[in-house]
């Protein structure tokens, strides 16, 4: 019996469509949504020194978008409570699907892709219930919807691939409903969680904070190569607590914890925005947007480094040209070279770069 | 052709920045002085004479000074937690009470070398733990000689050593980066929009901050008001600690804007007259449904004055508040 995914693979075949690549989109490193000058909306391509390859025209503001590994696609999710994903080919420029959440349900503005770009997995509510979903979507079948899993928890926001049919699966914690937009309903009884996820829906390993930490809502996530997952959280409490906002991860292990000093901690006002492991899979840094703040920390969770700048929010690996650190995005258009030692501009375009900067072309394992 | 080449040109000239150099001038380096200035004086006094009676008005004068520059949260006063060494406040995990008790029961040695205490925790430094010091009854009565008198002398030249060092990085090193945006080699404004904005965001982030902080964390919420969180209460400084952080954004909203603004200076006069007309010195009101509503009043008037400089000053500077922070996912 052939495996599932040659079994896919027969039918694009099959179906003749011209198998583009993303070099057919000049090769971009990475991903990012902007607001321009003239208040339009745009995805753009940008090469590893982060200048502009390629500019797709958005209809609104966006929050992350997820890069296929191969193919010239990525998926453009608009905020939450979304009622809309986007499936845009870069390689000619335009929007070739547009994905609806099913009735009840809708986005939470992340998705990645499973089965070496076969699956689209996408991070959702399930209004009534206020339970996490997980949407599968397949991409031969033109992003059909072909089911979905429960999440292991409320609120879940970025997902990862661990490897081809394992996700990590942040669960916030936070249960909204789209009638009162972004309005906390559970802030009392909240309990976050990172939940390892197989395509059929088994909870293959649940990571729970202390229940001191249960405010601190796991947002966003970051696989490094060896496997271990860095998390970054947005504390529901007061902003001048200082608690923890980066966590460490290993399969079968207790969750690590990361802080820096007191005043560096206070400093982030209780919000980390992304979080990144380096390329070579040495370094992890989150962004605090609030705080004008992007964190270095080694891959055992001690702190190396403090850079402000402010508006900081996307953050991705850097290329194979400076596997040792990152390239981040601001608000003011910043695009900077990051590592342990500083901050570096590449580019300052006029526009505002969205949340989230996505590295092209690291697929899961 | 005629028109696209001067529309180019206007997309290069970009909007009018010159709200920087003024801001810098008038407001940031006199302010930095000035607390620099105060604060010495603080030192002085506290050599002379430890007591806490004596103490009093050199206190208030340095904290006065320091309301004239808690927002600029950028630059030299967030170098080494530095804004957070002088005024550790909001305390929300009781920090400030636990390190000046450790301090004392410890007898630290620390008090003895300005480099040691520098080194400790910023909750057990600067104006709030030199407010326990001076005003709680914990620490009546101590004298020269006693340990608490050189724990008050030492957060005394620890805080006008820090003052000293903002005033002159200010001096020095920041006002002219920031006036220097957007040459060659300068990676922290890559713009002279940028440091426009960086401006503009400490006017909108000290606003919010006296709204949503200074007077909403005693305000708490209806049912569980949380008076005894309120700012310098035991200093007796809260509402007029308010009124000084907003004479101080109104002075930089001042500078900062080439053009009038009327609705800027309307929103201010508005709340401050609220603000003078409290009779609440500490927000000890905000536990009865009447004096809430009062402090309430003040805080949506604090709002407004957001509302206005967003609307009035910052398209004529070509900045707007933070994407990204303000977005909050």
């Amino acid at each position: 019996m052939p495996s599932r995914r040659a079994f896919i693979a027969g039918l694009v075949a099959a179906a003749g469509s011209p198998a583009l690549s993303w070099a057919d989109a000049g090769a971009p490193s990475y991903l990012a949504a902007a607001r321009e000058a003239d208040e339009t909306f745009a995805l753009f391509g940008l090469d590893a020194a982060g200048h502009d390859l390629f500019r797709v025209p958005l209809p609104g503001r966006g929050h992350a978008a997820a890069a296929h590994p191969d193919a010239p696609e990525a998926v453009f999710f608009a905020r939450r409570p979304g009622r809309f994903a986007l499936v845009i080919d870069c390689a000619r420029g335009r929007e070739i699907r547009r994905l609806r959440p099913p009735e009840g349900r809708h986005f939470y503005g992340h998705g990645a892709f499973l089965a070496g770009g076969d699956i689209l997995a996408t991070s959702e509510n399930h209004i009534d219930s206020g339970e996490g979903r997980i949407g599968l979507w397949s991409r031969s079948e033109g992003y059909a919807r072909i089911g979905e899993i429960a999440s292991g928890g409320i609120g879940p926001h970025e997902i990862r691939a661990v490897s081809d049919d394992l996700l990590v699966v942040a669960n916030g914690g936070i249960r909204t409903h789209p009638d009162s937009g972004r309005e906390k309903l559970n802030l009392e009884t909240m309990s976050p969680s990172l939940v390892y996820l197989s395509m059929s829906g088994r909870i293959e390993e649940e990571v729970a904070l202390d229940p001191a930490l249960h405010l601190n809502s796991i947002r966003h996530l970051a696989v490094a190569p060896d496997g271990q997952v860095a998390f970054a959280m947005q504390w529901q409490g007061a902003p001048s607590d200082g608690v923890p906002l980066l966590g460490l991860h290993r399969r079968g292990g207790p969750p690590v914890l990361a802080e820096a000093g007191l005043a560096e901690q206070i400093a982030l006002e209780g919000y980390a925005g992304s979080v990144a492991v380096s390329g070579d899979g040495r370094t992890v840094a989150f962004t605090a947007p609030r705080g004008g703040r992007l964190h270095v920390f080694d891959a055992a969770g001690r702190f190396l480094a403090a850079h402000r700048r402010a508006d900081i929010c996307g953050v991705a690996p850097g290329t194979a040209l400076s596997a040792a650190g990152f390239l981040a995005t601001d608000g003011l258009g910043g695009v900077m070279a990051a590592d342990t030692d500083g901050l570096r501009p590449r580019a300052a375009p006029d526009r505002a770069w969205d949340n989230h900067l996505v590295r092209v072309g690291q697929a899961a394992a | 052709m005629r028109r696209a080449l001067v529309a180019t040109l206007c997309l290069i000239a970009g909007p009018a920045v010159a709200g920087v150099d003024a801001a810098l001038d008038e407001h940031v380096l006199p302010g930095t002085a000035r607390f620099a200035e105060r604060a010495a004086a603080f030192e002085d006094a506290a050599q002379e004479d430890c007591s806490a009676e004596a103490l009093r008005p050199a206190y208030h004068d340095a904290f006065d000074a320091w309301l004239g520059i808690a927002h600029l949260g950028l630059g030299p006063l967030e170098d080494g937690g530095r804004g957070l060494a002088i005024a550790f406040w909001p305390d929300t995990r009781g920090m400030v009470d636990r390190t000046v008790r450790r301090l004392v029961a410890d007898e630290d040695p620390a008090t003895s070398d300005a480099d040691a205490f520098a080194e400790v925790s910023v909750a057990g430094r600067g104006l709030f733990a030199a407010e326990r010091l001076l005003f709680d009854a914990d620490y009546a009565g101590y004298a020269e000689g006693d340990y608490t008198c050189s724990l008050v002398r030492a957060v005394a030249k620890d805080l006008s050593r820090m003052a000293a060092a903002v005033a002159s990085e200010w001096r020095e090193d920041f006002a002219p980066l920031m006036r220097e945006a957007g040459s060659d080699g300068n990676t922290r404004f890559l713009s002279e929009r940028e440091a426009a904005q960086a401006l503009f965001t400490t006017l909108v982030t000290g606003l919010e901050f006296v709204a949503d902080r200074r007077l909403g964390v005693p305000m708490g919420s209806f049912d569980a008001p949380r008076p005894q969180m309120a700012e310098a209460r035991r200093s007796g400084r809260s509402l007029r600690n308010v009124v000084g952080y907003l004479e101080a954004l109104k002075e930089l909203a001042r500078t900062l804007s080439d053009a009038p603004i009327p609705q800027t200076e309307a929103a201010f006069a508005q709340a401050l007259e609220t603000a003078r007309e409290l009779e609440d010195p500490v927000f000890a009101g905000v536990e009865t449904p009447v004096g809430r509503l009062r402090v309430e009043a003040l805080q949506t008037e604090v709002d407004a004055i957001t509302q206005a400089v967003g609307s009035e000053i910052a398209p004529a500077l070509g900045v707007s508040v933070g994407f990204n922070s303000a977005d909050g996912d």
